[in-house]
């Protein structure tokens, strides 16, 4: 059964905080939830379905649902894979709409890591009982290393250069200077970039994402009511997702399971890589950007540093304009997980109402697509292609 | 004393027994399937690939290549996170460890090291086979060392030390009171006022406290231990003591005053150890009734921590002297090395050396940043700029030279500007209040560019490489000097010396270890070529050109050969 055209966005919400030391957790959930409903127009009694992630405190969703005030609710999806969570949330919503078990899906995402002091930490998540745990390193690895590995086997296989890696962290910088509420706003050049210290070789500081609080909602709704309500109508045109993990000892650093969770949206959309015009990648760090035009399919496998170069991912500039809020890597990266804001930002675009020095002039068919997990070991790709009605 | 450590939290699921067992003793298991045969790393009763539940342990052979890796970097062990291609044929996530990792590449095999983790619990990590060669050595120069003290004895029975005089209860004082406390002695402190006293109690009870806190030591045990403290201001007491550590002022005339009136009231053939870091200890001898009790034991800052401990010889100093010293150091959990009588004995004599020249790159263009991540990426624990900050080498230099009159820009200047280093919280870098991180300050950047200015000096680039090649190359020319004059009775006590006192790593080996890995021939060479044109400092030692010429190693060196050359320890 395919989902193309069966349920629209209708509403869309992205806090404006970066750090919430006066904002609770359930209060930051509840004011995404309401700023969304009330850009779709609609009210948390008209939500019969709800979608969250860990994050999201308590028993699965039960407990933001009695807080936000959810007393209609039918159907419930609680699915968490990391950032990409809520990429999988937008087509789980699309098939329950499409399959008639609701009519008006709510999808929160909250989080305040930097005001708890938590850093780089996925909420909710305990990895103290996985098996594999056991056998991993003596000495804590956190994130960015595994993502290091990644830039620096690409960089051996394919040439990749550091100042390529840059390039995205550029084009990022570039287009969060028009977002007011981004976190870091002042563009970079390539030389502001290679000048920042060495992280994890060949990452630096600026190759990683900013750690922030806030968050961010969606409404998804059946098309008869999105076409009722006041906002652009966005269609969900197709959506894909996959799986990979080390498979008891065959870690695959130079593919990520993107390869076949865009496939799949693509098939679904019946639509190829050439005909998007505007992509939300998941930027945790620069490398996960040129992964994902490579796997996704906008550039060959290994030619993904060659495509960043040169402004090619910045609006106006480049031949793929990429992440024109800033990103991950300068606007937002709430609860250290970007899915949420990568589809917010697709949104934006899909409506023409991205800011105007960075709107695509052709913004009918649009992509986000995120990883969750650790793309050097475990990981999970979402992929939602939107489409103008 | 009871001494408790928390049992380790078992984290060992069932089925993972056999393969910790086998870690125990340095085997490496994996899975392999007897219906697919696939093999598949951490177990599981079923085969992850089929399904099959026909899979049994195979041993795996411990060898790897890299598959891509990464740095950590600041990280105080040696850590680089990698992804390992298993010779079996599995890519699995990994780490290795204790190894060069600055200068890993991929596809550099790695072997399994298994490490525990700090519940306990053996985990998989990986090292390099240059690693593992520098610990044997290591090794051997450890057991080398430590076999000295049965040769200095010679069959003689050890002389028993209960109570161990320290007199001043100054800095080094309260540090070397507070090793011999936790080590089982009683201690005498003497001082001129009592004043002292307090200061040296409250310190010695505050690191005493921490190790309750952190649960090495029971309160009760703290308590003891404490009890064991006795505080005097009279010489007179010293009759009391089976050993006498001295801890006063850097001056020799004092030195020498404590000295003669020590051993007026020391019982007769109790030794008496000077605590100098650069006084002659032959002076302070003659100024005794009993030189051959005489001898150096030269502490290192914090002394109740730091391992290293300088037995210095002196011309006088008896062989049962040496032994009773080195028994006093092992008991103390320290490693006593037997250096000679010379400025800056050994250690110290590679560190000024190195201090001099960062100096002299500093007026030539480089900035303490620069040369402390150029000593950091080469393995040590800390660059000399923040190591001098740490220890308030700025103040030290700049009292020293008071009396002299000597004049040193930078340090004048630093000085002048209240940057005494870490307490100050600024010296060549500056420091958040509480914090020991270096942070890159302009007034220094200013400070330094205006001495080069001062001196008519240009400054220029310089490259990483010959920053490394002028601090390490320089030291080893220096602990050949030290070799071939016998105040190092073998080139591996240098190591020791170097690894347990500052910090140079174990996979590294140490100065001396480290040039024979570059080639005596090439060291020779490389510093032919800096003498010419940076100077004195970098005229080969003799002993470097007769070994580069006879192709000998110092690994090879046999300590005979030096001793006809150029004559032992005065
Ligand atoms: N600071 C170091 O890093 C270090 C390292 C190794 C060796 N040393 C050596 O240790 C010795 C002491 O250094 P410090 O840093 O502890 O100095 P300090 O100034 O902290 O302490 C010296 C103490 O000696 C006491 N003293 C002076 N004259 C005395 C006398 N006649 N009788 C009894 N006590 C007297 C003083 O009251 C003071 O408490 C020096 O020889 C120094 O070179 C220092």
């Amino acid at each position: 059964m395919s989902i193309k055209g069966q349920a629209c966005v209708a509403g869309i919400y992205e806090h404006p905080t970066r750090r919430a030391d006066d904002l609770s957790i359930a209060r930051l959930h509840a004011d995404v939830a309401l700023g969304a409903l009330a850009d779709a127009g609609l009210s948390p009694s008209d939500v019969d379905a709800y979608f969250c992630g860990a994050d999201a405190p308590g028993i699965g969703g039960f407990s933001m649902a009695e807080y936000i005030g959810l007393n209609n609710l039918r159907y419930m999806d609680t699915t968490e894979t990391g950032g990409s969570s809520y990429l999988l949330h937008v087509s789980h919503a699309a098939r329950a709409i499409a399959t008639g078990q609701c009519n008006v899906a709510l999808i929160t995402m909250a989080d305040r890591p930097l005001a708890a002091g938590a850093g780089p930490v996925l909420a909710g998540v305990d990895m103290s009982k996985v098996p594999e745990r056991e056998f991993a390193p003596p000495v804590m690895v956190p994130p960015v290393y595994g993502y290091a590995m990644v830039a620096k086997r690409h960089m051996h296989e394919f040439g990749t250069t550091a100042e390529q890696l840059a390039w995205v962290k550029v084009a990022a910088s570039h287009h969060a200077q028009y977002n007011p509420h981004a976190r870091l706003r002042e563009p970079m050049t390539l030389a502001d970039v290679m000048a920042s210290p060495l992280v994890a070789d060949p990452l630096r500081r600026a190759d990683c994402c900013v750690v922030t609080d806030g968050g961010g909602a969606l409404v998804i709704t059946r098309p008869e009511i999105a076409r009722s309500l006041a906002r652009p109508v966005v269609k969900i045109a197709g959506a894909g997702e996959a799986m990979r993990h080390s498979r008891g000892g065959r870690i695959d650093l130079l593919h990520s399971a993107g390869v076949f969770s865009a496939a799949k949206a693509f098939e679904e959309a019946g639509v190829t890589p050439g005909d998007i015009k505007y992509a939300s990648l998941y930027d945790s760090f620069t490398i996960t950007v040129i992964m994902q035009l490579e796997d996704i399919g906008f550039c060959e496998k290994g030619m993904g540093g060659r495509f960043v170069a040169d402004g090619n991912l910045i609006s106006g500039i480049g031949r793929l304009p990429v992440n024109t809020d800033g990103g991950g890597l300068c606007s937002n990266h709430p609860g250290n997980k970007g899915g949420m804001t990568k589809m917010l930002e697709a949104v934006r675009q899909c409506r023409g109402e991205a800011h105007p020095s960075v709107q695509v002039a052709d913004h009918g068919l649009v992509l986000a697509h995120g990883t969750g997990g650790l793309l050097s070991s475990q990981h999970m790709a979402g992929t939602v292609i939107l489409e103008a009605a | 004393m009871t001494i408790e450590t928390k049992p380790p939290r078992a984290e060992v699921s069932p089925e993972a027994r056999i393969f910790r067992e086998a870690a125990a003793e340095g085997r490496f298991l994996i899975r392999r399937c007897g219906a697919c045969g696939e093999a598949h790393y951490y177990p599981r009763s079923h085969c992850p690939v089929c399904g099959s539940r026909d899979v049994d342990w195979v041993e795996a052979s411990g060898g790897a290549s890299l598959y891509s890796f990464t740095v950590m970097e600041g990280a105080k062990r040696a850590t680089a996170p990698a992804i390992v291609d298993l010779d079996e044929g599995l890519r699995i996530n990994s780490v290795v460890l204790d190894a060069d990792v600055h200068r890993l590449a991929i596809g550099d095999r790695v072997t399994v090291a298994f490490q525990a983790d700090r519940e306990g619990v053996l985990r998989l990590a990986f090292t390099t086979a240059e690693a593992n060669a520098a610990r044997a050595h290591t090794d051997a120069a450890m057991a080398a060392v430590a076999a000295d003290e049965k040769a200095f004895a010679a069959g003689k029975p050890p002389v028993e030390i209960e109570t161990v005089a320290v007199i001043g209860a100054g800095n080094m004082g309260i540090g070397i009171t507070t090793a011999f406390l936790k080590a089982g002695f009683s201690v005498l402190m003497i001082d001129r006022a009592e004043e002292a006293f307090e200061r040296a109690r409250a310190r010695i009870a505050e690191t005493l406290e921490r190790d309750v806190t952190r649960k090495r030591l029971s309160a009760e045990g703290a308590a003891a231990t404490l009890a064991r403290l006795a505080t005097s201001t009279a010489m007179a007491d010293l009759a009391r003591a089976d050993l006498v550590v001295e801890a006063v002022w850097e001056q020799m005339e004092l030195k020498t005053s404590v000295f003669a009136e020590a051993s007026r009231h020391a019982r007769p053939g109790v030794c008496l150890c000077s605590n100098t870091s650069t006084l002659d200890i032959d002076e302070i001898a003659a100024a005794t009734d009993r030189p051959d009790r005489v001898v150096g034991l030269h502490f290192f800052n914090p002394a109740h921590v730091m391992r290293l401990l300088e037995v210095v010889r002196g011309a006088a100093t008896s062989e049962a002297t040496l032994a009773l010293a080195m028994q006093v150091g092992q008991r103390l959990g320290k490693v006593p090395v037997v250096v000679g009588n010379a400025y800056g004995f050994v250690g110290n004599r590679l560190m000024i050396a190195r201090e001099r020249q960062a100096a002299r790159m500093l007026l030539e263009g480089a900035l303490p940043r620069q040369i402390d991540a150029v000593l950091t990426r080469f393995g040590m624990p800390m660059g000399t700029f923040e190591m001098q900050d740490m220890a308030g080498g700025i103040e030290l230099s700049y009292r020293n030279r008071q009396s002299t009159g000597e004049k040193n820009f930078i340090i004048d200047r630093l000085f002048e500007a209240g940057r005494l280093g870490q307490k100050t919280g600024k010296g060549y870098y500056r420091y958040e209040p509480g914090k020991t991180r270096p942070i890159v300050d302009a007034e220094v950047t200013a400070i330094i560019e205006a001495a080069s200015a001062d001196a008519g000096i240009e400054r220029r680039a310089i490259s990483d490489e010959e920053i490394e090649e002028r601090l390490i190359l320089l030291m080893i020319n220096e602990g050949a000097k030290l070799v071939a004059a016998g105040i190092a009775r073998r080139p591996s006590d240098i190591d020791v010396v170097w690894q347990t006192g500052f910090g140079w790593p174990s996979w590294k080996g140490g100065p001396m270890y480290h040039a024979d890995r570059l080639g005596i021939g090439a060291v020779h060479a490389r510093l032919v070529d800096l003498h010419a044109r940076f100077g004195d400092p970098f005229a080969p030692a003799p002993l470097l050109e007769t070994m580069a010429r006879s192709g000998e190693t110092f690994a090879t060196l046999a300590s005979s050969a030096t001793g006809s050359e150029t004559g032992t320890a005065r």
